[in-house]
């Protein structure tokens, strides 16, 4: 029952190469590696001590000192990529129905840092939480992310926060495209935020998944991934409401699908069985066939067994298309930013279909006969592209992808 | 609809639990962490995952996500196993903190132990959504698994997020419903806040209302469209037939807005897309906790649009379940609906505001229609119109 198209009129980006969408798009193209050693907390001992850090972040330039003493480090990605979006897209909000105005955010960790300080002062404590700031505890649950960036943006619509893991960011955007289309919303800024997280780097070490040096996605040599963090947020509207407006417009949503692999909590099912559900449902909801498709957004680990697993995905629903279409992984310059990745994968194919450039997948070197797609190895390259897909896979066998497209009118 | 929870599993027991007085319990110790002294609250009295679900696969799960399946198991089953591959029912389901006591255990341990001595398999359990996909797993959905967390309103969420896939015809039948364990990390950061109550009680919109206590359970709904219901000869429960969220940014007392704008408009908005006018709302299962700044919230709100109805607070009898609580009341308000009457909450005691609160139950007016409210402290609203349909 779609009653709307659904358009991107803004974007906000917080990466490890660069902060903002043209800083991000500059890096991206040239390349920039994002992976260097961890700053946030003690690496010592581990397998590895590198990850995609946001450094040097200041949420002074969109947020107040109230905002920002009131809200934890993924609130602050999530609202700064929140305002940079809606700046570009050149909305006021206080001059809109503020109940037609929704946020729609996903996120893996939430606000682990919040936790991580909570329970490092219960232990100097000796076991006692009677020291904890009064403020401290309500910074933790993941809802306050969405709430955050409401309240910074003047939201009274829906207002959503949906953690799916490493794929909530094409979870929350599907949802605001749903609400979009059916008219129960006009605009929506959706999106994804996760900070670096001990508990995240700690779990992925003890799981023995993190890259030593390099994220090296679809690589023979490739030794796993690097915990990122960030931000990224669209603005998604509804065409009537962006026409109206005289918006520019930079890109279409065109749909999106969701399938599970009812197999494991950390390992794909090799079979790729739900990330093919998740691709075939997203075309078939965009109204697509896969010869329309020129560019296909990698989740793109850089682990053995997502590598492999999407590859024969891509090669199950494109056919002999597969081995002509280019693909390729951000990651290997930014890290996985778990809830933020496929938001900022979604950034990144919006401003590929805008610009008309493919961003590269660096540290490529040495082919892997079971990975032997096109992955646009290590430079970007001009190339049209009409419908692009972004692949997002996470925890539990959730997995999605998201069909974006070049407004034609 | 299935249910875990200390009023019961299912409609027919919750039915009869409402009858009776709050059944207050206290909590102290937990694997990593003990209270100063014990906390009174709502639990899941003989809870025995292992009598419901076998021992097979839940030394690793936490309380949550048995929590989770034994309501699946329970209550949908069969529905699952005679299911094919392709409509085996997707899941959507609400909690504030979802895996909490998984991840800060985790946390705990590497404090404790050195994070290089962690439990590489409790990891799996650190991402918020792990009960939900362990529940996916274990069920072989391959439609949907989602997580949604929106503080307290999460459950109410999860059920708006299945309408929207149904109504966007992505799935034809979902399971939505919301989830909450009682977690050391829970109760400390209410307690911090000041959300909970000092005196071990749980008075909704009392004049004396200084707090809440914490409940858990797990409430879940078999969602889906008529046709789909029509086809396999389901028994219709009821009708989702207004359901609204939206967010109120202004913050007062504690977080919530002393003017209820948002409340406000989450009921009036509900009503319009139930296609009904106020008046013809039966009675509300009001979202009061017993905390003064929520409850004179939702008084204020609650005397503009419904100055007469009879006002349910259901939380008395199941404390704040937080994520869990829209659906918990959700249940006893159907609960109540199949029963013909409003259960009350016993001996009245003096209100901080002229709201009409059910104390002796009372026949249910013959109107079809219930209200049922989720207000959060962190500016989350949301209302769902319920129409009884057997």
């Amino acid at each position: 029952m779609k009653k709307d198209r659904v358009v991107v009129t803004g974007l906000g980006v917080v990466s490890p190469i660069g902060t903002g969408a043209d800083a991000f798009w500059n890096a991206a193209c040239k390349g920039v590696n994002g992976i260097a050693p961890i700053t946030a907390f003690d690496t010592a001992g581990f397998r590895t001590s590198v990850g995609g850090e946001v450094k040097g972040f200041s949420p002074e330039a969109y947020l107040s000192p109230d905002q920002i003493s009131s809200m934890g480090r993924s609130s602050q990605l999530a609202a700064s990529a929140a305002k940079m979006a809606l700046a570009q897209a050149g909305i006021d909000i206080t001059q809109q129905d503020p109940y037609r105005v929704g946020v729609s955010l996903g996120t893996t960790m939430g606000e682990p840092q919040i936790l991580e300080q909570g329970i490092e002062m219960i232990y100097r404590a000796r076991n006692s939480a009677s020291g904890l700031p009064a403020d401290l505890p309500a910074k933790y649950p993941c809802g306050v992310i969405s709430a955050n960036v409401a309240r910074s943006i003047g939201a009274c619509g829906p207002v959503i926060m949906i953690p799916t893991a490493c794929a909530a960011g094409n979870y929350a955007i599907g949802y605001a495209f749903d609400l979009i289309s059916t008219g129960d919303a006009d605009l929506v800024v959706a999106g994804g935020s996760d900070p670096i997280s001990k508990i995240a780097f700690t779990g992925f070490n003890r799981l023995l998944a993190t890259a030593k040096e390099l994220c090296r996605p679809f690589d023979k040599n490739r030794d796993g991934m690097c915990v990122g963090e960030g931000a990224g947020a669209l603005a998604l509207e509804s065409l009537t409401h962006a026409t109206n407006r005289g918006a520019t417009i930079l890109a279409e949503v065109l749909g999106y699908g969701l399938g599970c692999d009812a197999f494991k909590m950390t390992i794909p099912d090799p079979s790729g069985s739900g990330g093919i559900l998740a691709l075939q449902r997203a075309l078939d909801n965009a109204h697509l066939s896969p010869d329309q498709v020129d560019y296909i957004s990698a989740h793109g680990t850089g682990t053995e067994e997502n590598d492999k697993t999407e590859t024969l995905i891509i090669k199950a629903v494109f056919g002999q298309k597969a081995r002509s279409i280019p693909v390729s992984s951000i990651k290997s310059m930014i890290g996985h930013t778990m809830g933020a990745a496929s938001a900022i994968e979604a950034v990144a194919c919006v401003l590929m279909i805008d610009r008309g450039v493919i961003l590269p997948t660096i540290n490529y070197t040495e082919p892997d006969p079971e990975c032997d797609l096109d992955y646009v190895p290590n430079s970007a390259r001009n190339a049209a592209i009409s419908v692009a897909v972004s692949n997002a896979y996470a925890f539990g066998g959730n997995n999605s992808t998201l069909v974006l497209g070049k407004f034609g009118g | 609809m299935s249910a875990v929870s200390c009023l019961g599993t299912n409609l027919g027991e919750i039915a009869s639990s409402l009858l009776t007085p709050p059944r207050i319990g206290a909590v102290q110790n937990f694997e990593f962490h003990s209270l100063p002294a014990s906390q009174p609250c709502f639990p899941v009295r003989d809870f025995d995952p292992e009598a419901i679900l076998g021992k097979k696969g839940l030394r690793t799960k936490d309380r949550a996500t048995k929590l989770l399946l034994s309501a699946l198991e329970l209550g949908f089953k069969s529905q699952f196993e005679s299911a094919s591959d392709e409509s085996r029912p997707g899941l959507s389901i609400g909690t504030a903190f979802g895996s909490v006591s998984s991840i800060g255990d985790f946390l705990s341990d590497a404090i404790v132990n050195g994070s290089h001595n962690v439990n590489p398999q409790a990891f799996a359990n650190t991402v918020i959504n792990s009960p939900t996909s362990n529940a996916n797993i274990r069920y072989a959905s391959r439609i949907l698994s989602s997580t949604v967390s929106t503080s307290f309103n999460a459950g109410l969420d999860a059920l708006a997020y299945a309408v929207m896939f149904l109504r966007q015809g992505h799935a034809r039948c979902l399971i939505a419903g919301g989830l909450e364990e009682i977690s050391y990390y829970a109760c400390t950061g209410l307690a911090a806040t000041g959300l909970l109550s000092p005196f071990g009680s749980l008075l909704p919109f009392s004049r004396e209302a200084a707090g809440t206590l914490p409940g858990e359970g797990c409430a879940v709904f078999c969602v889906e469209t008529e046709a789909s219901a029509q086809e396999r000869g389901a028994t219709v429960i009821a009708e989702i037939a207004g359901i609204a969220s939206c967010f109120d940014p202004k913050r007062g007392p504690l977080g919530y807005d002393p003017d209820g704008h948002g409340a406000r408009h989450a009921m009036k908005q509900a009503c319009v897309n139930a296609g009904i006018p106020p008046e013809e709302i039966g009675f509300v299962a009001a979202s009061a906790n017993g905390v003064a700044a929520a409850d004179d919230m939702e008084a204020l709100a609650l005397s503009d649009l419904f100055p007469k109805i009879p006002i349910a607070a259901y939380k008395s009898k199941t404390g704040e379940c937080m994520g869990a609580s829209p659906c918990l009341s959700m249940a006893c308000a159907l609960a109540d609906m199949k029963a013909g009457r409003i259960s009350g909450l016993g001996s009245a005691y003096p209100l901080r505001r002229d709201v009409n609160l059910v104390f002796e139950s009372i026949p249910v007016a013959s109107k079809q229609y219930a209200l049922v409210n989720a207000f959060s402290c962190d500016g989350y609203c949301g209302s769902i119109v319920l129409k009884n349909r057997t």
